[in-house]
């Protein structure tokens, strides 16, 4: 069973993906997205593996091109993909220049992804409700972001929104 | 009277178009550019961009919605709602946001169905 995740910060998405993707089998996968630019990126790393440390997760580096992960798993697991939104910043804004056809191409590999491993929760944020006007390519960033979600939620079994650590069902059933 | 609100990107127009059967010249698509409602439309999109244009010009948005929503009452309205971020530092914007939620308030009272859409999925809320 698929399950899309979103809701604003800091309000127990993670935390609910994990026992969400804990409940889907073994073995287990977290499909680890961000890729570190300084000690501050390696400190929140490292805090999130002493969180995860006992849940029994196999992490698997994929910062970027997330059908690769594939090749050395076992599709018939459990993965949890936390974050979506890291994994179009990385796509987007990679070191050889700005990807303004990212969205779309991680949209389709997600798909893809959850197609042949169909056990898959996945993390977003929502940052679409706040009264800024932002630059052009901050906001082709939050429309490639929203266009992913809407994507994964058609395609996903289950979709919740949290909100402070609470669910809100908008598609299927809560997992856990 | 319906009222569609959720935040940006998430479908609302999408929705409007499929669930009432919308053309789009009976559609006003608001811009920043944009300094007056035209009820005679069957919906007008995103009203928080003409919130904007009214704070912008000394006005209060709400004020064009009148006393009388019989004016509007076969209008379907659809609004961003940008009230869930930071408090912007910009005096211009904070104005707007909260202008914004003076005119969903109103609408919504005066709606007879308000949805939210969420990742393209709406929700009736009223």
């Amino acid at each position: 069973m698929s399950t899309y995740i979103s809701g604003g910060c800091k309000n127990g998405k993670s935390f609910y993906a994990q026992r969400a993707a804990k409940a889907c089998g073994t073995p287990l996968y977290y499909l680890a997205t961000m890729i570190p630019h300084d000690e501050e990126d390696l400190a929140r790393i490292r805090r999130h593996r002493e969180e995860r440390a006992g849940w029994g997760f196999e992490t698997l580096e994929c910062g970027r091109d997330i059908l690769r992960c594939l090749d050395d798993a076992d599709p018939n697991g459990a993965f949890l993909l936390d974050s979506v939104t890291a994994l179009l910043s990385n796509e987007m804004f990679a070191p050889e220049g700005v990807d303004m056809d990212a969205a779309r191409r991680v949209a389709d590999a997600l798909e893809a992804f959850v197609r042949r491993a169909p056990n898959t929760v996945l993390v977003s944020d929502f940052i679409f409700s706040d009264a800024l006007l932002y630059d052009d390519l901050t906001e082709a960033y939050r429309r490639g972001l929203a266009a992913i979600d809407r994507r994964m939620a058609a395609c996903c079994d289950n979709v919740i929104e949290v909100v402070a650590g609470q669910f809100i069902v908008h598609k299927g059933v809560l997992p856990v | 009277m319906i009222l569609i609100i959720g935040g940006s990107y998430q479908g609302k127009l999408d929705f409007a178009r499929q669930r009432f059967q919308l053309a789009e010249d009976e559609i006003q698509v608001c811009t920043e550019d944009t300094g007056a409602l035209d009820f005679s439309r069957r919906c007008i999109a995103y009203i928080d961009r003409f919130a904007l244009n009214r704070v912008r010009s000394g006005f209060e948005p709400a004020d064009a919605l009148g006393t009388d929503p019989g004016l509007y009452k076969d209008v379907i309205f659809i609004a961003n709602d940008v009230s869930g971020g930071v408090v912007p530092m910009d005096p211009t914007l904070r104005a707007w946001r909260e202008a914004c939620g003076r005119m969903n308030l109103k609408l919504a009272k005066a709606s007879d169905e308000v949805w939210r859409l969420f990742c393209g999925i709406p929700q009736r809320v009223k």
